[in-house]
């Protein structure tokens, strides 16, 4: 700690800190900036921050502080206003932000600023939300000097990307943006173009603006330059409610809020206008990913579950009252007897999942299966996991963290970004992966292996990479976070049980930062394992199919392609969905319309085991109910007691019932405290518009590593990968963001960046078939027959074709598999 | 005596010119700064004013308006600009006729009439819409949505003076 | 020897590796190496020169910044010359390069870099063909590469052209378009001399050409023969590039101290038609005009003696504007060139260039107000001193030390009385004129250094 002086008071602060920073941390004295952001290196490029600066003089050779005639220490200042955001605090260092010179050098600068900026404020999305409206407001001189004639005209509607648009009359050149994806994403596809007035933000991109975190520019733009495809003129920000979220897409489980308003399109009701990140520093810090801020539209889907449904006597799906609909399942789970299974899919929240477990114990089943099965290992997270206050933006140098089998880029994007900045701290990152994957072009080490052959490398890693092994057993902190691409389930329960030996090992169990983590599909990949559903019971459903199953948010036809196989020897399928055309539907007895996370209340817990509250934003759509009122209902008529009246309930009983969840409650879940940087609150100039947490930063559930149990290494049991031969060839099925989902494909605005289907062929294999880039082949296995485009771009290993699942209408196999490919004609 | 004196002050006032208007058939004439009902505005070439800033709504104390805003094109132009109100309600039953709204207005496209017969027997009836808000077409104007040149009204707000 | 730098007049072909070295070529070099790098910085210490590009740093502290514990160190040579006025370093690589390569090798001898970079601007790409020439001829020589002449110490030269922008003339900014990224300054400390603020990251020293290319002379003649030149705080000769309203523009070397009268008359031939000097711009359009007093003309061409008269020796690009200039013109054309070559990076300046332009506009046609005089030059104030690099200080230059000088030549333009009167007389007579230089390449008489050496 040092000591400095502003204006005249004295304040302990730790040395280093930027400048602007610590005045508004330690001193709550707000610098005003533009170009300075607290997550990116100072540029001192607006000069908004000009504070007058000295230091107080001490004698060269006694190293006393010199005394002035007052006895007062003497102050040397700086001939010139220094820019503070480029200065790192010093001991003695006096900084005063409220002298004449400092306001004039600040009213110019606005003044400067506003010479080039339009009167756009009353359509300006930024309105209301403005640090230029701020602080012209603050500082600015009130009155213009400049002739309207005067001022430059430019266009102000450029589409950067298909998701961002740029108005260069408003951009004021503070480069954040070209530094966001520059210093903090990797993508560089923004740049400045010419000089002087004329400098102006371009994209060098093709597509334009390309890049999974586009979003976040518009947040942290200090003007209504960038803006959203998805907002553009929604709403006024006053006018908006903001109600905390977690993204329902991956296992970061960022924190977003909902920003809603009520709409005459959406009936009256409450609606999602946008999605903005929510400060959570070990989560998501301030940002997300496209696909959370632009995916919610699923949610407003027209082909939402409306009713109850009900198939009678001539099999035709007629609508119903919950009562009858509740009333007819309870009659069908009591006549099954014990012959009950439930699937359920990974954005079912813990209460969800728990009720749906109530429902499965009252009829006195077991079978809790877990959608989709691509990863195991959930058992072993919650063994050796990371500990609990790990948090990737404190890993430095001296730590290492292990990707293996997973393409994280696409899989978790803030993991990857938030990896990436990790690496440039000196954090020792190595990927290992059958092909290369984005996060290689970020990675210190680089290692490959053959298909399904992703827990052999890992068990033999000190055999065959002594030096890889030492580095990563040396580490003071080390995270192996495992995926599950070109594994079966088996294979994926080996690489987790190698990569928990190797942390055991090692000693790098039960300690904040170090751990196991998992690239689970969906939100609440953890949830499920917590509340019992596994996809080793999935597993034992689909190959002994029971009388009635439970479906509840698992899209089986589209994830698999032997659904309609299995399902069909199930007598009666009671479907709780969000959409009403499932193809499931067809074949449901019982269509329960559940919620979505964005209409009720409920928690996921994320990769890291934290369990966070999402809350009600949007308006229900026609009949649907939150699926744990559902399930709880149910229960009731199944005599488990009185059904639940609130999620916070539901989550009462789990906190009884699950050992890991003990003390868990909505009120702790929902605690906040200050975080650092100050983002989101009284000012809005500092760190952009992602709002500060009022939410809850959540709950991170305890390893058994770390509740003081012994934790032992269990032999890997090695499954043999299938290997390509005699004209059949591995299909890996792999993971894109940006999919044909049932959840994504609604959000309109991101079809032009979901990819045609295609499938990555070797070169040598290409050869060999006599298929070029472009051709459209067709890929057979098993119970699969897609057809896509063939691109030969050495991606692929040879002897193997990566097939990313959810781009065809058809389902993909969810694991790896041995397939025929050939040319379509 | 009494009685005559009450009777010549009753005949004294029948001469008088009556203060009492016979209201509907009569109207008094309005002060010109008169706030009565609100009219949207438009351009001469028939575009609207109105670009959908929702600043009335946010100045309004009684919350009695609603705006709900969209994105204009070239080739579906509401009103100068990227930006034009969807949808523009006001509750006649909330307003209290103070006028901020006029003066929150960066392009005077809202104004408050000499309209005051403003009675309903439905609630619903109280809520006007931007239909029966908005001016008719003036002659000469095209009717909104206009296709008009692409680039020829890319400005939300009127040219600003020139500082004196 | 009469020349330090412009060794053409008395050599024949000294651009030539052969007559080169026949005339003391690389003798400077050869005994550099014989010296540790601490003495060779000493040297140039003792020497007293200062950094010829504009800021008169004194070049042997600046080669001292350079930490000795770090392994890479660049050199980087600034042969951007780009101030307006300015064709000094441009005569020295055209007819004699190989001095300053031997300058540049000395400087990375004595800073132990491991390459040179010379950054030249844009439109010099005939003069990187001929530099590539010399370099390959000189490695081949054994002057350049690995094991300069039989020493352990190797160090590579490359040229490196920019895409043409005036900014890339700062060190920064020249570092920034060196790495292959937008030519905008970068935010100091860290300076260029330390740990990730030169080129790459790594220490650099960035010097002019005119610096370098002195280098060898004061290795091989000794400190004390280049003091022999010049006055004590500005030691050594100095390019002159003298243009505008006299009449024989072109480079003059000269020694520091002598006076604008000297230079003007007696070495650049006076003022066309007799006519008489109005204001002397003393470092192209960056530093303050000055008026031509008697004093002004009597004031040595000196760092320290610039200072006094409010102006800056700057590079040493003196244009003459005659009494037929009109200065608020002049102070327009300025504007417009600063307005163009702007970064855009710092606020102030991005918007002050634009706007001062545009009010100058409205000024000199006439359509001003008296206000707007007090409006530029508040704005020109408000860009001052609070800009990353000089450039914001330079734009603001023109326009104030223009108006302060000559505030009755903007009076004529805004003034409703006069405004009139005005109009009648027609925009300024000379097409090209004051900021353009009419030097050509610098072919013309060159002013002979006092014989003493």
């Amino acid at each position: 700690m040092v000591k400095i002086y502003i204006d005249d008071r004295e304040y302990d602060v730790p040395a280093g800190m930027n400048l602007v920073d610590a005045a508004k941390w330690h001193a709550d004295n707000d610098i005003p900036v533009f170009c300075y952001h607290p997550k990116m290196e100072p540029v001192g490029m607006c000069r908004m921050c000009l504070v007058q600066q000295g230091a107080i003089e001490k004698d060269r050779a006694t190293g006393e502080v010199v005394l002035d005639e007052h006895g007062q220490p003497k102050v040397r200042w700086m001939p010139k206003l220094q820019t503070a955001c480029t200065q790192r605090v010093t001991d003695g260092m006096v900084i005063r932000t409220n002298t004449a010179e400092v306001d004039q050098a600040r009213q110019n600068v606005i003044e400067f600023l506003l010479t080039s900026h339009p009167l756009d404020c009353p359509i300006c999305d930024k309105g209301g939300e403005c640090p230029l409206q701020n602080l012209t407001m603050e500082h600015g001189p009130g009155m213009s000097r400049m002739q309207f004639q005067d001022k430059q005209h430019l266009d102000k509607h450029v589409p950067l990307g298909d998701l961002i648009y740029l108005d260069e009359e408003r951009c004021i050149q503070c480069a954040r943006c070209v530094r966001f994806q520059d210093e903090l994403v990797g993508d560089d596809v923004l740049a400045f173009h010419e000089r002087g007035r004329r400098l102006q933000i371009i994209t060098n991109s093709n597509p334009g603006f390309d890049t999974y975190f586009s979003g976040n520019t518009t947040d942290i733009c200090p003007v209504g330059a960038l803006t959203t495809a998805d907002f553009r003129f929604g709403a006024r920000p006053w006018e908006l409610t903001e109600v905390p979220s977690i993204d329902p897409f991956d296992a970061a489980g960022s924190n977003i809020s909902l920003s809603i308003r009520l709409d005459r399109d959406f009936g009256g009701k409450a609606m999602i206008k946008r999605v903005m990140p929510r400060q959570n520093e070990s989560v998501n810090e301030i940002w997300i990913s496209d696909k959370a801020r632009f995916g919610h539209h699923f949610t407003r889907s027209e082909n939402r579950a409306q009713s109850p449904m009900i198939r009678n006597a001539n099999g035709q799906l007629m609508q119903t009252t919950w009562e009858e609909a509740l009333k007819s399942v309870a009659s069908i789970l009591k006549a099954a007897g014990k012959d009950v299974a439930a699937i359920a899919g990974s954005q079912m929240s813990n209460e969800d999942l728990w009720a749906l477990r109530e429902v499965m114990s009252a009829v006195g089943s077991t079978r809790l299966g877990a959608w989709p099965i691509t990863h195991a290992g959930a058992d072993l997270v919650a063994q050796v996991g990371v500990g609990v206050g790990s948090n990737l933006g404190d890993l430095g140098k001296g730590d290492a963290v292990l990707i293996i089998a997973s393409d994280l880029e696409e899989e978790v994007p803030i993991w990857r970004l938030r990896l990436k900045l990790a690496k440039e701290r000196g954090v020792f990152l190595a990927v290992a992966n059958a092909r290369h994957t984005r996060m290689e072009d970020f990675a210190t080490a680089c290692l490959r292996y053959d298909y399904g052959m992703a827990a052999h490398f890992l068990s033999n890693l000190r055999a065959e990479n002594p030096d890889l092994a030492q580095q990563l057993a040396q580490a003071n902190n080390l995270i192996i976070l495992t995926g599950a691409e070109g594994l079966s389930l088996d294979g994926s329960r080996a690489l987790m049980q190698a990569a928990a030996n190797f942390l055991i090992e090692t000693g790098h169990v039960g300690k904040p930062n170090n751990g196991l983590l998992s690239t689970f599909p969906g939100p609440n990949g953890m949830g499920q394992y917590y509340m019992g559903f596994t996809p080793e019971n999935t597993q034992d459903i689909m190959i002994n199919p029971p009388k009635v199953l439970i479906v509840a948010q698992a899209d089986l036809y589209h994830d698999d392609p032997s659904a309609s196989q299995w399902v069909h020897e199930v007598e009666t399928v009671i479907n709780l969905t969000l959409f009403a055309d499932e193809t499931l539907s067809h074949e449901a007895h019982t269509i329960l319309p559940i919620q979505s996370f964005a209409e009720r209340d409920g928690t996921f817990t994320n990769g890291e085991r934290r369990v966070q509250r999402f809350y009600t934003a949007q308006g229900p759509i026609a009949d649907a109910l939150p699926a744990w009122q559902v399930l709880s209902r149910l229960g009731e008529k199944l005599g488990r007691g009185k059904a639940k009246l609130s999620a916070a309930t539901v989550m009462a009983d789990i906190a009884k019932n699950v050992p890991a969840f003990a003390g868990v409650t909505y009120k702790e879940i929902s605690n906040v405290k200050r975080q650092f940087p100050d983002v989101g609150g009284r000012d809005l100039y500092y760190g952009g518009t992602a709002y500060q947490n009022r939410g809850g930063l959540g709950v991170q559930l305890k390893t058994t590593a770390e509740s003081g149990e012994a934790i032992n290494t269990a032999p890997v049991e090695l499954v043999n990968a299938p290997r390509s031969q005699a004209g059949q060839m591995l299909i890996v099925p792999t993971t894109v963001l940006y999919n044909r989902e049932r959840t994504f494909l609604p959000s309109a605005l991101m079809h032009p960046r979901v990819m045609m289907p295609y499938a990555e062929i070797n070169s040598a294999d290409a050869a060999k078939l006599g298929i070029k880039s472009g051709d459209v082949v067709e890929i057979v296995a098993d119970t699969m027959r897609v057809r896509v485009k063939a691109h030969v771009n050495g991606g692929a290993p040879e002897g193997s074709i990566v097939l990313p699942r959810h781009l065809t209408t058809e389902a993909v196999p969810m694991t790896m598999t041995l397939g025929r490919v050939s040319k379509v004609d | 005596m009494n009685v005559i004196k009450g009777f010549a002050t009753t005949f004294k006032h029948v001469l008088e010119e009556s203060v009492t208007l016979q209201y509907p058939e009569q109207v008094r004439p309005f002060q010109q700064r008169y706030k009565g009902r609100h009219h949207l505005r438009r351009y001469d070439n028939g575009l609207e004013k109105c670009i959908g800033c929702s600043l009335c709504a946010a100045s309004c104390p009684a919350d009695a308006i609603w705006v709900e805003a969209a994105e204009n094109s070239d080739e579906e132009r509401y009103s100068p600009g990227e930006r034009y109100a969807k949808t523009y309600e006001i509750n006649m039953l909330r307003c209290i006729f103070c006028g901020y709204c006029e003066d929150a207005c960066p392009t005077q496209a809202i104004e408050l009439g000499h309209e005051h017969q403003l009675s309903f027997t439905d609630r619903r009836d109280v809520i006007f819409t931007k239909e029966m808000l908005i001016d008719p077409v003036p002659a000469g104007g095209q009717d909104t949505p206009q296709q008009v040149a692409p680039g020829a009204f890319n400005r939300s707000i009127p040219d600003m003076e020139n500082p004196k | 020897m009469k020349h330090i730098l412009f060794r053409e007049h008395e050599v024949e072909n000294i651009r030539e590796l052969d007559v080169y070295v026949n005339n003391a070529g690389y003798a400077g070099l050869k005994k550099a190496l014989g010296m540790t790098p601490d003495e060779v910085i000493n040297t140039v210490k003792a020497s007293g020169l200062r950094g010829r590009g504009g800021a008169g740093f004194p070049t042997g502290v600046k080669w001292s910044f350079i930490p000795k514990n770090e392994p890479v160190k660049y050199v980087a040579v600034n042969a951007d010359e780009s101030e307006p006025g300015t064709f000094k370093d441009r005569q020295i690589m055209e007819n004699n390069p190989h001095q300053l390569i031997e300058g540049a090798l000395i400087c990375a001898y004595a800073i132990q870099a491991k390459a040179v970079y010379i950054y030249l601007r844009g439109e010099f790409w005939d003069l990187a063909t001929q530099l590539d020439q010399c370099i390959e001829e000189a490695r081949k020589a054994g002057y350049l590469g690995q094991n300069i002449l039989g020493s352990t110490y190797s160090c590579e030269v490359y040229t490196h052209l920019g895409a043409g922008a005036y900014i890339c003339g700062e060190e920064s900014a020249l570092l920034n378009s060196l790495e292959g990224k937008l030519g905008q300054p970068r935010v100091r400390p860290p300076f260029p001399a330390q740990k990730g603020g030169g080129l790459y990251g790594e220490p650099t020293v960035v010097n002019n050409v005119e610096t370098l290319a002195n280098v060898p002379f004061i290795l091989y003649e000794g400190p004390e023969a280049f003091r022999a030149f010049g006055t004590e705080k500005s030691p050594g000769t100095k390019v002159f590039c003298v243009s505008g309203n006299v009449v024989k523009p072109g480079n003059y070397e000269l020694p520091l101290g002598i006076t604008f009268r000297e230079l003007i008359y007696d070495h650049a031939g006076g003022i066309p038609d007799g006519r008489g000097i109005k204001g002397i711009l003393p470092s192209g359009a960056s530093g303050p005009i000055v008026p031509a007093t008697d004093e002004v003309l009597d004031t040595p061409l000196t760092y320290e003696d610039m200072d006094k008269i409010g102006t800056v020796l700057g590079s040493a690009s003196v244009i003459v504007l005659d009494d037929s200039i009109d200065i608020a013109w002049a102070a327009s054309k300025m504007a417009k060139f600063f307005k163009h070559e702007s970064c855009g990076k710092c606020t102030p300046c991005r918007e002050g260039t634009y706007w001062i332009d545009k009010v100058l506009d409205r000024i000199i046609t006439g359509d001003g107000a008296p206000s707007d005089v007090d409006l530029i030059l508040n704005v020109a104030k408000n860009m001052q001193g609070v800009t990353l690099c000089a450039l914001g200080d330079f734009a603001a230059n023109p326009i104030i030390a223009t108006i302060k000088h000559f505030p009755d030549e903007f009076k004529r333009y805004v003034d409703p009385a006069l405004k009139q009167e005005k109009k009648a007389v027609a925009a300024p007579k000379r097409a090209g004129g004051a900021a353009q230089g009419r030097a050509g390449r610098g072919t013309e008489k060159t002013g002979l250094v006092p014989a003493g050496d």
